[in-house]
């Protein structure tokens, strides 16, 4: 009985699970299909060739390499930029007492609610009038406004579970506040900063909106809005290729999902959603 | 703060805090209030965006907002679309978390598997989406044809009422996962004696989730509830690619009706006018929850 119980919760739980997952499966299969079987009736559930025509002709063909090198500079200048802001920034949050703070720590909050196209019209104008629209850099100072928020919240619950003594204790044996703030809390901080550079990193990595807006040439193109574009030009829609582009696209997350993932659940707990 | 007279050593503790906050308030100037206020000034303008010439006219373009049918259809359509996929986003989410709580074979797979359609880029999950929405080699219209529910291939993107049901239901695929994770979170932390006590009591599988989980999960829900009503009512990324906020304007959201103005139509002073508007209405949902995370925190 408790067996059979077992046996059922666990197809049950696993036959869902499949059909969440089962898009992400379906990406993988169509981009190994060659052309004459992604339009046979009924589809096939495995390729019964399996090639890799579609992704040479992605690198090969397609400005695909030139997106994807602009999307790890992106992601990654913004992850720097905004990892190094907010963590003496959410130290000061945290262990510092000054005026203003609570509102700080409030505003913080609020800009981290904030939708985007409410910042974009001004942005453009800003990003037009100062001659840096079309560039890489005109995005990293674009996608601060959500990751700065975002990183500094998350690192400032992060901060707050370090215990204050450790510091104090530091401090007592003669050590300056930023010689503690080196030795002693970033260490303990860098389970939270690793975690926070990871969803930052995805948070720009994946973002579309500002990418739209304020970037109209391929030399600039990140991967989110140079995939689409790829779509919209093409003159028959190439399904396999854009399967292909897809999974090359989610590589980084593959990666981080198979050796990281721990630091991805720690994230959720400290994103505020605690109770 | 009562105290008056502070050390030198909290002074200069003081200072350097205020220095090391210094990087975020100048960014956050520069990049988020400056724009704000600027979006609120240009909405009293009228402004042709080629050119970004503009004529100030006032309180106009509210005008003719709340007078238009546009913003208020839109305005509906983004109510639809935010209860919708979050309704569907609790009721997944919870029965998922719960699933994924019990003795499962491979659970942790199971976990990354699920979390997997929240963290992939909005654009691959339309792309993927679109494929098996396809007219005539989706599988999804094959299945339909395949099972007898229709003689014809369906129109998943092009016609109404189905265009909006399948963005709400796109939306709730891409975000459950984060209802899923955090419940899941909240449910290893309630204490083993409460099911054992039920248990003892006579409870039974479903009184002792009424009588025990649920109330144990209220706050982590509200939370989750508030977060993501406000995720979903401003997201336009997933709407944006799926249909455009076709077929017509059936689907257009607020955050599309902005991006349409302001990029399409040229009009950025009206733009800027449907971003405040949208802004104050998303304030209430925004108020409530700095309030009760304030709460929280303290």
């Amino acid at each position: 009985m408790r067996n059979l119980r077992t046996l059922f919760l666990n197809l049950f739980t696993w036959s869902l699970v499949l059909a969440v997952a089962f898009p992400l499966f379906w990406m993988v299969v169509t981009s190994l299909k060659p052309a004459f079987e992604l339009f046979r009736r009924p589809p096939t559930m495995l390729p019964e060739t399996v090639t890799f025509e579609h992704y040479w002709r992605l690198l090969t063909e397609t400005p695909f390499l030139l997106y994807f090198r602009n999307s790890v500079i992106l992601a990654a200048s913004t992850t720097a930029v905004v990892i190094a802001i907010a963590t003496v920034g959410a130290y000061s949050l945290v262990r510092f007492s000054y005026r203003g703070r609570e509102s700080l720590a409030f505003l913080v909050l609020f800009t981290y609610l904030l939708p985007s196209v409410v910042l974009i019209i001004p942005l453009y104008l800003f990003m037009v009038k100062l001659g840096l629209s079309n560039t890489l850099f005109s995005l990293v100072i674009a996608y601060t406004t959500f990751a700065l928020p975002y990183a500094l919240w998350l690192l400032r619950s992060f901060m707050a579970s370090i215990p204050e003594d450790l510091e104090s204790a530091a401090l007592v044996d003669g050590a300056s506040r930023m010689g503690a703030f080196v030795d002693v809390i970033l260490p303990q901080l860098l389970p939270g900063i690793i975690s926070t550079a990871l969803f930052t990193f995805i948070l720009s990595w994946n973002e579309y909106l500002y990418a739209l807006v304020l970037v109209n040439s391929d030399a600039a193109r990140p991967l989110t809005t140079g995939v689409m574009t790829m779509l919209i030009s093409a003159f028959n829609i190439e399904w396999s290729l854009l399967m292909a582009a897809s999974v090359m696209m989610s590589l980084p997350l593959i990666v981080v999902f198979a050796f990281l993932q721990s630091y991805l659940t720690r994230g959720f707990g400290a994103g505020g959603v605690k109770g | 703060m009562t105290q008056q007279q502070k050390t030198p050593l909290e002074r200069q503790y003081g200072l350097l805090g205020v220095m090391l906050i210094a990087p975020t308030v100048l960014v956050f100037c520069a990049v988020i209030v400056y724009p704000l206020v600027s979006a609120i000034y240009l909405s009293l303008f009228s402004i042709y965006t080629p050119t970004l010439k503009g004529d100030w006219v006032g309180l106009d373009n509210y005008a003719e907002l709340l007078s238009g049918s546009e913003f208020w259809s839109s305005l509906w359509n983004n109510i639809i679309w935010t209860v919708g996929t979050l309704t569907l986003q609790i009721v997944f989410g919870v029965g998922m978390a719960l699933l994924l709580h019990q003795n499962l074979w491979f659970r942790s797979l199971a976990r990354s598997l699920i979390l997997f359609p929240y963290f992939v880029s909005t654009v691959v999950a339309v792309l993927v989406w679109r494929w098996l929405f396809n007219d005539l080699y989706g599988i999804l219209n094959h299945l339909v044809i395949f099972s007898g529910l229709s003689e014809m291939p369906l129109d998943w993107l092009g016609s109404m009422p189905n265009a909006m049901l399948s963005v709400i239901f796109v939306g709730a695929w891409k975000y459950f996962p984060f209802v899923v994770i955090a419940v899941l979170a909240r449910l290893q932390t309630i204490p083993e004696q409460l099911y054992e006590a039920a248990r003892i009591d006579g409870a039974g599988p479903i009184s002792r989730f009424i009588d025990v989980t649920l109330p144990q999960l209220r706050d982590v829900l509200v939370v989750i509830i508030m977060l993501r009503a406000i995720w979903d009512f401003k997201e336009f990324d997933l709407i944006y690619l799926l249909t455009g906020g076709g077929p017509v304007i059936s689907t257009q959201t607020l955050p599309l009706l902005v991006y349409k103005e302001a990029f399409a139509l040229n009009r950025m002073g009206m733009a800027s006018a449907y971003a405040v508007v949208m802004m104050a209405i998303m304030l209430v949902f925004m108020i409530a929850y700095i309030r009760r995370t304030g709460r929280a925190d303290s």
